[in-house]
């Protein structure tokens, strides 16, 4: 004899409810600053909570926010990479050159994402090899890169030539799929594959080892000078994306001004969405919220009509807030 | 300085290190304390400088009642404590390092260096010793570190000087020259709490002993009382003295690994030894003796210069760890905390690190397998654990080295190098850590244990080597091993009659 089990919301709540909400709380409350966040920006215009307003959000942070994604692994395997906005630069200058020279789309996204990975294995060599703090190693390289940018447009941008890029290359940035971006869609991808690859791979634990432990990791087996070549090529491959899609979106690139200040918000990013600055811990989704709250906060800063000159002052004031918060609720974990 | 502990008690957590510890400490004494690892001598010492707080109970000195004691405190009263681990600065001076924190001044800003080099030289001639104050630290050996320390509680007029194990890494005659130093001491009212495990340093220099064990208070007395066997039984129990009369199984005759004249240098030169089938060997030796280096390269962690080392017969590729492991040699290293546990991991993802470096083939983590691999661990390891899922550092030391030996017992090795497994944990983990030991050659695993501790070694070895700055000294059956005859070889003590 069955009896069909009526649905008792106590019961749900005490086994399914409650536990959700407090892990959401404890172990991902990157996700509390966003909703704060999304509150305050709801008295700010009506119309902020729109799915067209947040879908648009998470639109323009999809060239820093992929970058974020490789600056994650980075900073949970211990170290920083400062060279990002420089890499992105570089590789969007070149991949513009060779559109322009074959007027593909494949060629010039294979382009990116293999000319990204080798300037990112450059500094993976640096810091894995040669042992160099990789904080010295990407300050080098990011002035370098971008030196060489700058050198290659002399001061100026570089242009696409726009017949071509109206014909094929905007359409990628511009055009939407299911009523939602093109960029969107290529972003939470972009975000899937990299949780899966922390969360389901060898890879991804040996990315957290190396940070939480790197003489224990080493002892068990890991080859960490390989590990860090691989986390930091993987990170110029995604900024070689990202850097393709600047290409598409903008159609061209100002050498001096491209990608500058990348790393800062990569890092900010980072940092609101719960990785810890000392390596080991992080979650590849926190920093997707991280970038989100980034891009609401300039949003809000925007509809409060606040004068431009203190917007970053504002925003310095806002990251700092949502990091403390986070210390807060963190402390509740003991 | 008259000291007496009333009734102190100390809990960690769950764990209560210290239960109703009272007894008294009188004036110009040195007051032997007595106990093995994890009875509580740390504990109750950090009570006393001023570093942990009793949880219950107090501290009585000349009269006075404590209910805890802060660093600051320990200072005026004048209470110094010289740690086993030396709290030197190496890229100080050794006259900066004897004012730290204390430094003297002209014009309340500038730094009175004369001053303060004068007077580490006074102190030095004091103490009748030949150390220049305006040498770096890192340039003076071990002794003369140890000594700076004594000048340094000497120079702030300590009335107590708490010594923890100041003699492991002194050859005797500097320990003669240090028991003159604590006589002198002495002499000048300054009393001293003196922790060793070597029985004859505790008679030849203590008047007063006092034996802790597992956190209890057992007996105070006078040295002249008793003798060194009273004394042992003392410290471990009667319990575990009755199995004295242990015996090793025979082992099997088929070479395992064959350790030909490997040399690293300035390490160790020229070691050669080989371990049987289902043998375990014990390396011993004193701060120094390169025993450290030697399991690291073992295990392909540090480059050797020249030799050579047979698994089976055929030569070991010890160029990277991967590739040992591969082989079949796993290593449990030494310094749990900073070696062996991912703070940030759980116990579970802690049990699977080597599996994945070694054996996982698949591309994608499989959660379920990876529940299996660690309650089959669990199994024979005997992990107490609330969830798999909680992050390794809930767990007590004993527990935390279990679930490294589970990372390795997973990989099936031929070899297990064992880099002082036993550090750290209480006396119930440790014997369970025998066990397993026992179990494993049992099962016809070649053991090398890293130790300095005679009675563990006494407990697991067929076999002792004992090394000697970077030399194999003597090798010991088991038949030959006692705690004198394993002394006499770590100090070199052959060798410098010669």
């Amino acid at each position: 004899m069955e009896t069909k089990a009526k649905f008792d919301f106590k019961e749900f709540w005490h086994n399914k409810g409650w536990p959700f909400l407090r892990n959401i709380f404890i172990n991902h409350n990157y996700v509390v600053s966003l909703i704060i966040l999304l509150i305050i920006g709801s008295f700010a215009s009506s119309n902020f909570l729109s799915f067209a307003n947040i879908i648009n959000l998470v639109k323009s942070s999809t060239f820093i926010g992929i970058i974020a994604l490789g600056m994650t692994l980075v900073i949970i395997s211990g170290n920083i990479d400062l060279s990002v906005g420089s890499v992105l630069a570089l590789v969007a200058a070149n991949t513009a050159v060779v559109f322009n020279a074959t007027h593909s789309v494949f060629i010039s996204l294979l382009f990116a994402i293999v000319f990204g990975a080798i300037l990112g294995a450059i500094n993976g060599f640096f810091i894995g090899k040669a042992k160099v703090a990789s904080f010295i190693v990407t300050l080098a390289t990011m002035t370098a890169f971008r030196s060489l940018t700058i050198q290659q447009g002399q001061g100026g941008p570089i242009l696409i030539d726009q017949e071509a890029y109206y014909g094929i290359l905007r359409e990628i940035a511009y055009g939407k799929f299911l009523n939602i971006p093109n960029l969107v869609w290529i972003f939470v991808i972009v975000v899937g594959l990299v949780i899966l690859l922390m969360t389901k791979t060898k890879f991804g634990r040996y990315v957290y080892a190396v940070g939480s432990n790197e003489k224990a990791a080493r002892l068990s087996g890991i080859n960490v000078d390989r590990i860090k070549i691989y986390i930091f090529s993987l990170t110029g491959l995604l900024t070689g994306i990202a850097a393709f899609l600047y290409v598409t979106r903008f159609g061209s690139v100002d050498t001096a001004t491209a990608g500058k200040g990348f790393e800062l918000d990569a890092i900010a990013a980072v940092a609101i969405g719960g990785t810890s600055m000392a390596g080991g811990r992080g979650f590849v989704q926190g920093t997707f919220f991280g970038i989100v709250v980034l891009y609401a906060i300039d949003a809000i800063l925007t509809s409060f009509k606040v004068p431009a000159f203190v917007n970053d002052l504002i925003k310095g004031i806002l990251i700092l807030g949502a990091v403390l918060l986070q210390k807060a609720l963190d402390r509740n974990k003991k | 300085m008259i000291v007496k502990f009333n009734n102190i008690s100390k809990n960690f957590g769950a764990i209560q290190a210290l239960k109703n510890v009272s007894f008294e400490i009188g004036d110009s004494e040195i007051h032997g304390l007595l106990g093995e690892n994890g009875a509580g001598k740390s504990t109750l010492m950090n009570i006393l400088g001023g570093v942990l707080r009793p949880t219950e109970g107090n501290i009585e000195i000349d009269g006075q009642e404590y209910s805890f004691i802060t660093a600051s405190i320990a200072k005026e009263l004048g209470i110094a404590f010289i740690h086993q681990e030396l709290n030197l600065i190496n890229d100080l001076k050794v006259f900066e390092n004897l004012f730290l924190h204390n430094e003297l001044v002209q014009g309340k800003v500038y730094l009175n260096k004369k001053e303060m080099i004068n007077k580490s030289y006074a102190v030095f001639k004091r103490m009748n010793v030949d150390i220049d104050p305006t040498v770096f630290v890192r340039e003076l050996d071990t002794l003369q570190k140890q000594l700076v320390e004594i000048a340094r509680a000497i120079l702030f007029d300590s009335k107590l000087i708490i010594m923890d194990e100041p003699t492991t890494a002194l050859t005797n005659k500097e320990i003669d020259n240090l028991f003159g130093i604590m006589k002198d001491l002495k002499s000048h009212n300054i009393s001293c709490i003196y922790i060793s495990h070597k029985m004859p340093e505790l008679f030849a220099i203590c008047d007063k002993y006092t034996v802790l064990r597992d956190g209890k208070f057992i007996k105070s007395g006078f040295f002249k009382d008793i003798n060194e066997e009273t004394a042992t039984n003392l410290l471990v129990g009667r319990s575990i003295v009755e199995d004295k009369n242990i015996k090793r199984d025979q082992v099997n005759s088929e070479k395992v690994l064959e350790i030909k004249n490997i040399t690293c240098e300035p390490f160790f030169r020229n070691i050669s030894f080989d371990i049987k089938k289902g043998e375990v060997v014990a390396i011993t030796g004193l701060f120094g003796d390169g025993r450290g280096e030697l399991s690291e390269s073992l295990f392909g962690a540090r480059k050797i210069t020249s030799g050579e080392v047979l698994l089976d017969g055929t030569k070991l590729n010890l160029s990277s760890i991967k590739n040992v492991m591969k082989s079949g040699i796993s290593m449990i290293p030494r310094n749990r905390k900073e070696r062996s546990i991912i703070k940030d991991f759980s116990i579970l993802n802690n049990v699977s690190v080597a599996h994945f470096t070694s054996k996982h083939k698949k591309l994608f983590i499989n959660n379920k397998e990876e529940l299996e691999r660690f309650e089959r661990n669990q199994k024979v390891t005997n992990i107490k654990v609330g969830s798999p899922k909680d992050l390794v550092t809930s767990l007590s030391g004993g527990n935390q080295q279990k679930v490294i030996f589970s990372r390795w017992f997973e990989l099936d090795s031929e070899v297990y190098i064992l880099d002082n497994p036993t550090q750290g944990i209480d006396v119930g983990a440790k014997f369970e850590i025998y066990q397993l030991i026992n179990k494993l050659a049992k099962q016809g695993k070649s053991i090398i244990v890293f130790s300095s501790e005679f009675q563990e070694i006494h407990k697991i070895a067929h076999r002792c080597i004992v090394m000697y700055r970077g030399d194999i000294n003597k090798i010991l059956t088991f038949d030959q091993l006692n705690e004198v005859d394993v002394m006499y070889y770590s100090t070199g003590s052959n060798r410098k009659e010669s």
